[in-house]
């Protein structure tokens, strides 16, 4: 009990918040190399989408967000990043999938995590946005219609 | 308990704290990290016959903290297994302490590690180092890591390191080397595209056999290459192990080496709205752990049980499904060799395959309706190697392309239409074939299944939705037939709830079942919870009945114990 209680402190005590978004080298849909630091247009809002082929509300998220992107980026200087963090189990099928979808997405493969890991993301879906190569916004997880209460929040960043 | 609710308050006030504050100004230094926190109370449940653990209340916890400075970044992970670790985690999984650290510098074109490190070369067939906590593994390799990145169209890797095992290293030395490259990109081709890529892994470790018939040091290689032309994608993989001792019951006996193959091959074609993709891959006596011989760690348990000391990733390529009854009989990839003298089993791996259909009926055509329709098919079928296999002594010679007895298949399709603006649904039809005998030996029962599963989403206003889901599975043997049910509603972005029961009947409890342990009779596993969320944290907090049964991420399982009782889940990042 005591070593958790001397944990949950470090938790509270290190609350630091980390602004920068970390530089990872993950590949594209097509095999090849991407810095994660080259997504550096000046106050476009990159919205990392973290998902996954076998992960139900991540692909909900990403249909939902899908059909009214093209009505954001009409307002917004935003562009979508799906990072996959499927390990080479799924990973095969993320690019018939994506594409069987319809997605317009630019796509990354995060095939052993590491962007994930510099994140400490615990669970998926979860989104980073980032702006200036700060990370200015994050949710964790999926509740249908969310994306509504996401825009607002993308307007006000 | 006192105790319990000011900790907590404690760290609600900091996470509080810490999204409140503003932006610090100076840039060069940079905290990061996360926390998490699995823990469970254990209670007795007369019903099913189960008592609680001698510590009922058990956790699993996990504090990582890094910090950057210019282009350097230091950092420490600590665990906490206290009182104890959650029912069957790897015993090595002891009480609190270190478990990783590294001090890290990366330009733009060079990155060095010292400490520990996750690395995996192209699919991970022959290493991949990482971390499951839902499964326990973390086999990170403590040592030096050098990538040189001297183009975009380059990229070297060497490393050199020992497993963790629990709060220690495994006696195994891993060295490995890697090479991707972009070789159309260099040569400037541009119609098409075409990755090579090459690696080397090193396992050393000696032996006290006297003149064994192999080397302490085991040499493998692989290559590989990724082509692309417009909508078709095409990549393969070969693998090779070098000579090495295969274990016959748990040990390494006299003359009885092999060497190890994988081949993976994989063909696509996509493009929008319809996607198909195949895998074919055959795999031949590829396990391999940092240590040749498995260390006991409980009866009857050993390092390979709880996936301990374990070089490289071999998942099973299958779907993996999210409705709760198509993962009852779940397919473990077979890369052991294993001749088994009690039931007269011989297997050296697998061959087999699977395929992906997906495609998009658009919007206002016939089946596409007014908010169009998506369906998804995927059929995936796996046997034993065919070949001559012979127990005493121990010996086997396989066909490189024959089938031998079938272990696996699975034929799903997945149908999701959207029924209206607020109304989503999707379909799914599942018939699964398995073949516990051959794939765990734990039993030789065969059992087939076929499993309907319906869900709906319902959208309502300012964030409240509910989920609900249906399943059925009629399986001919074994626990024969299941029923599940899941509700959930958010109350809204930041709250939700759920409850769900899955209800096991029509089974003789006298009939030859795979697992007589975990509850032999009829059962509703029910489960209630709640789940509330801000920002990057996450608390969750369940109650319910725990099927005994595997837990897979990734192809990789771990057993899990049935339990009853309660559940408490805290994540968080710093950012």
């Amino acid at each position: 009990m005591k070593t958790l209680a001397l944990f949950l402190l470090f938790v509270g005590n290190f609350m630091y918040s980390q602004q920068e978004f970390p530089t990872v080298n993950v590949k594209s849909i097509d095999g090849e190399t991407i810095a994660t630091s080259s997504f550096n247009e000046k106050d476009k809002l990159y919205v990392f989408s973290f998902w996954a082929t076998w992960c139900a509300p991540c692909i909900q998220e990403l249909e939902a967000i899908s059909e009214v992107y093209e009505d954001w980026k009409t307002q917004l200087n935003v562009e979508i990043i799906a990072v996959a963090t499927d390990d080479s189990r799924t990973q095969k099928r993320v690019k018939p999938l994506v594409n069987g979808k319809g997605w317009s997405y630019t796509v990354l493969l995060d095939s052993n995590q590491d962007l994930k890991r510099k994140l400490s993301i615990a669970n998926i879906p979860y989104l980073v946005v980032v702006k200036n190569n700060q990370i200015v916004f994050v949710q964790n997880g999926h509740t249908p219609g969310a994306e509504e209460e996401l825009l607002a929040k993308l307007k006000s960043l | 308990m006192k105790k319990i609710s000011l900790i907590i308050a404690i760290a609600f006030s900091g996470i509080s704290f810490g999204q409140t504050e503003e932006v610090k100004e100076e840039k060069k230094g940079n905290f990061f990290g996360g926390f998490e926190s699995n823990s469970q109370w254990y209670t007795n449940d007369k019903n099913r016959e189960i008592n609680h653990p001698e510590d009922p209340f058990r956790s699993n916890s996990y504090l990582n903290l890094n910090y950057s400075y210019g282009r350097w970044t230091a950092g420490i992970q600590g665990e906490s297994y206290a009182p104890n670790a959650l029912q069957n985690y790897n015993p090595k999984y002891d009480e609190t302490n270190v478990a990783t650290y590294y001090l890290n510098y990366k330009s733009n074109k060079l990155d060095v590690t010292a400490g520990y490190f996750y690395e995996q070369f192209g699919s991970g067939l022959l290493l991949r180092s990482w971390e499951d906590r839902s499964l326990g593994i973390n086999n990170a390799l403590r040592g030096g890591k050098i990538t040189y990145t001297p183009t975009d169209n380059f990229m070297f890797t060497a490393l050199y390191g020992r497993h963790r095992s629990g709060f220690d290293v495994s006696g195994g030395d891993v060295f490995g080397f890697n090479s991707d490259i972009n070789l159309f990109k260099l040569l400037k081709i541009e119609s098409s595209d075409l990755s090579v890529g090459f690696s080397y892994v090193g396992r050393y470790e000696e032996t006290d056999m006297i003149n064994p018939d192999f080397d302490e040091l085991t040499n493998a290689y692989a290559g590989r290459f990724n082509f692309s032309k417009g909508n078709f994608y095409w990549s393969t993989e070969f693998n090779y192990k070098s000579k090495d001792g295969v274990l016959y019951d748990s040990n390494i006996v006299d003359d009885y080496t092999k060497p190890g193959t994988a081949l993976l091959m994989n063909f696509g074609y996509s493009k929008k709205g319809f996607g198909l993709d195949a895998t074919f891959r055959r795999l031949e006596n590829i396990s391999f752990y940092s240590e040749r011989e498995p260390e006991v760690l409980a009866p009857e348990k050993t390092s390979i049980y709880f996936n301990d000391k374990l070089m490289n990733f071999v998942p099973s390529l299958t779907k993996q499904h999210h409705f709760n009854l198509a993962n009852i009989y779940v397919y473990q990839a077979q890369s052991l060799v294993y001749l088994d003298p009690n039931n007269g089993v011989g297997k050296a791996g697998e061959i087999g395959g699977q395929i992906d259909f997906y495609y998009d009926f658009a919007k206002t055509t016939t089946l596409g309706g007014k908010y169009g329709t998506k369906i998804a098919v995927n059929f995936s079928n796996w046997n034993n190697l065919k070949g001559d296999y012979t127990l005493f002594p121990p010996d086997y010679k396989t066909d490189f392309f024959g089938f031998g007895k079938k272990y696996f298949s699975d034929f799903n399709i997945e149908v999701t239409k959207k029924l209206s603006p607020k109304l989503t649904s999707s379909f799914a039809f599942i018939n699964q074939y398995y073949n516990n005998q051959y794939i765990t030996g734990a039993s030789n029962v065969t059992v087939k299944t076929n499993i309907l599963a319906a869900e709906f989403d319902y959208k309502f206003s300012n964030g409240r939705a509910a989920k609900l889901a249906v399943e059925h599975m009629w399986a001919d043997n074994d626990r024969k037939n299941w029923a599940a049910l899941l509700l959930e509603y958010n109350f809204n972005t930041k709250f939700s709830m759920f409850a769900s029961d899955m209800y096991n009947y029509g089974y003789d409890a006298n009939a030859n079942l795979i697992d007589h342990e975990t509850d032999p009779f009829d059962i509703h596993f029910y489960n209630v919870g709640g789940a509330y969320k801000k920002g990057s944290t996450r608390f969750a907090l369940n109650y319910g009945r725990q099927r005994g049964g595997l837990v897979c991420a990734g192809g990789v399982c771990r057993f899990v114990p049935p339990s009853t009782g309660l559940g408490f889940t805290i994540t968080t990042s710093f950012n």
